[in-house]
């Protein structure tokens, strides 16, 4: 029996903007995952969706960054499963997280970078559980329950050794969001650098919106596969970016910018700051270009130009072989000692050729 | 006059004198990864460092920002993902060492950085669990620093395995026997824990320290060793080492947040003189 509710996107060309993207394959109250973390952060499209005033959406992270508290702050997300918080500021600024903690105004279920990875690969695998390290079952981290409640872990015993299990359930966020160096139109994906938890929360979700430093034609993928993190057929939507994952940085394009988070973490120390950072990179620009035109009309072209990565390129593997076909242009077959006409002819005399007719 | 050195710089260089030769470390940011760098420049230059992004092999050239850093991907050998670095290198026994730091941490070596206070009213939220409880969990050996952290009787969250309740409570909770903590460095001594007990002692102390220093900040009756010893000083090598690779290690955190504040002042005048120039 085929399985229900398989989403599975064979269109040859999915580019479109951010804009077009996001309205379409994301609903009010869906679950998402960020399929990349701390690295390549998709932030051109955590942008839009803030911009789109999503609502009530549940985000799985496994190390967030300051895409937490901007969701959370505008109300875009109201459940969290996080294993890990970047606290740039040190462990004693109050975060906008931490406030919409205090007030409730989100949930948060504590994971494991491991146990939330296996929720994800599980899913991904199309697999109900996953073994994970058992030792942690010490820990609060599975003894005390948040939203997800029983719905997270649970112990069983091994029936080959006796031993008890722990496991982790499998999980289907309804979307990933992701962000690449490279893709073809059919959303064919190629990410390096830090792979962390990329391809199995890109696997897991029913739907990929991909966003990309720039779309390749698909020769360039046909000739690294080895590089494709996603294949097309889990992505619904391809989005050119530039710039796409500041200021979160990218191999081979961008490095962090220290300067533009710090100023973030200042902002958020207030509500009213909050409000005027998001207003300013969020609200009053449209996309990630205006949002890297305001950057430069801001703090000045080279201040960009600082964050550019220098080439540091890749030995490209060979994929050759000596292209022996059966056939060589002159549609003779050495292999089979016989032209093409002399193959035919040999089925007809053989009597294994049946008549259409 | 002798050698001139900052708290952090003797932590780091302690804490390097952790790893062997040709083992397999576990690493994040900060101290632990100072730690490496040198022991690698210095006594231990086979080492394989690797960080639960994926990131296998590394030979870093400053102190990362965080686990994926990009920085991190320059000279790496094996480019694997998070779930292969639990499973086929943590899970199956590889790691030799890991370091963590420590928020809270209780007379068993047990550790929270999750929350301060009540969980569900929390005076204060630290970075969360991350990779630390399946690393601490189960690397041969753990080495712990504590920078800013404090000692509790009774841990506030439950975020990382060490002996649990003692004794052989942690094998018997499922992780690997012979495995745990091998030792805490602070800013004022070295801990270690008692093979039978599993509870922490004082092995040594940082020069200038007393047991009264350490006893302060310690809520259980602390055990002593015999025979401490004393830190040993940080060579002019391993301190030259350690500011060529990590200047804001060697200043410490509230030094280093005065440098990017600096920093961010120098970038907003230019933004400022921008501005003006154009009018």
């Amino acid at each position: 029996m085929a399985k229900t509710g398989v989403e599975k996107y064979m269109a040859p060309d999915k580019l479109m903007t951010a804009k077009e993207a996001v309205g379409k394959f994301i609903k009010d109250g869906e679950s998402f995952v960020f399929a990349n973390c701390l690295y390549s952060m998709p932030l051109a499209l955590a942008h839009e969706l803030i911009r789109q005033k999503k609502k009530n959406l549940l985000c799985f992270q496994q190390g967030g960054i300051e895409e937490i508290d901007q969701l959370i702050e505008t109300g875009t997300i109201d459940r969290l499963v996080l294993a890990y918080n970047f606290r740039a500021g040190g462990k004693r600024l109050v975060t906008p997280m931490d406030r919409a903690m205090k007030e409730g105004r989100v949930k948060v279920e504590e994971m494991t970078n491991h146990t939330l990875l296996s929720m994800m690969k599980a899913g991904a695998m199309g697999y109900p559980f996953i073994p994970v390290m058992g030792g942690i079952r010490v820990t609060d981290v599975v003894k005390r329950n948040g939203f997800l409640g029983d719905q997270r872990f649970a112990e069983v015993e091994d029936p080959f050794t006796g031993n008890r299990v722990l496991l982790v359930k499998g999980y289907n966020p309804d979307v990933a969001l992701m962000h690449v160096q490279r893709a073809d139109r059919a959303g064919n994906g190629q990410l390096w650098g830090a792979m962390i938890n990329s391809k199995w929360a890109a696997l897991a979700a029913k739907r990929v919106i991909l966003s990309t430093e720039k779309i390749v034609e698909s020769d360039v993928i046909k000739s690294s596969p080895h590089l494709t993190i996603v294949p097309a057929h889990k992505v619904a939507a391809v989005v050119e970016c530039p710039f796409g994952a500041h200021p979160s940085e990218l191999a081979g394009h961008y490095d962090y910018d220290m300067p533009f988070r710090a100023l973030f973490v200042a902002s958020s120390q207030s509500q009213k700051g909050m409000k005027a950072w998001l207003d300013e990179w969020i609200y009053e620009v449209s996309d990630r270009k205006e949002y890297i035109d305001h950057y430069i009309e801001k703090f000045g072209g080279d201040t960009l130009e600082t964050l550019k990565a220098k080439p540091f390129e890749s030995t490209p593997a060979d994929y050759g072989f000596p292209f022996t076909r059966i056939w060589d242009e002159n549609d003779n077959s050495e292999q089979l000692g016989m032209s093409i006409e002399e193959f035919i002819d040999m089925l007809d005399k053989k009597g294994v050729l049946i008549d259409g007719d | 006059m002798g050698i001139r050195y900052t708290i952090d710089e003797l932590i780091v260089a302690r804490a390097a004198k952790e790893i062997n030769d040709n083992e397999m470390v576990v690493i994040g940011q900060g101290i632990p990864m100072a730690a490496g760098v040198l022991a690698r420049a210095t006594h231990a230059p086979n080492i394989v460092i690797i960080t639960e992004a994926g990131i296998y092999g590394m030979e870093p050239f400053k102190v990362p920002l965080h686990i994926a850093d990009v920085s991190c991907t320059r000279g790496f050998t094996y480019s694997c993902d998070m779930v292969d670095i639990f499973t086929t290198v943590v899970n199956r026994g590889y790691v030799d060492v890991t370091f963590l730091g420590v928020g809270q941490i209780d007379r068993y070596g047990n550790m929270n950085s999750s929350y301060i206070g009540d969980p569900d009213n929390f005076d204060i939220r630290m970075m969360g669990a991350g990779g630390a409880p399946e690393f601490v969990g189960y690397a041969n050996r753990a080495v712990l620093t504590m920078r800013g952290g404090e000692f509790v009787e009774k841990l506030d969250y439950f975020t990382s395995p060490g002996y649990v309740e003692g004794g052989n409570s942690r094998y018997e909770a499922g992780m690997p026997e012979g495995s745990g903590p091998s030792v805490l460095i602070s800013t004022k001594g070295v801990f270690k824990f008692d093979p039978d007990t599993k509870e922490m002692y004082l092995s040594g102390l940082h020069p200038g320290a007393t047991v009264e220093d350490v006893k302060a900040d310690i809520p259980w009756d602390l055990s002593v060793a015999d025979n401490l010893e004393t830190t040993t000083l940080p060579t002019e090598e391993e301190l030259d080492i350690i500011r060529h690779f990590a200047p804001e290690i060697s200043m410490g955190r509230q030094l280093q947040l005065e440098t990017i504040a600096a920093r961010l002042g120098r970038l907003f005048a230019k933004v400022a003189a921008g501005s003006k120039a154009e009018k």
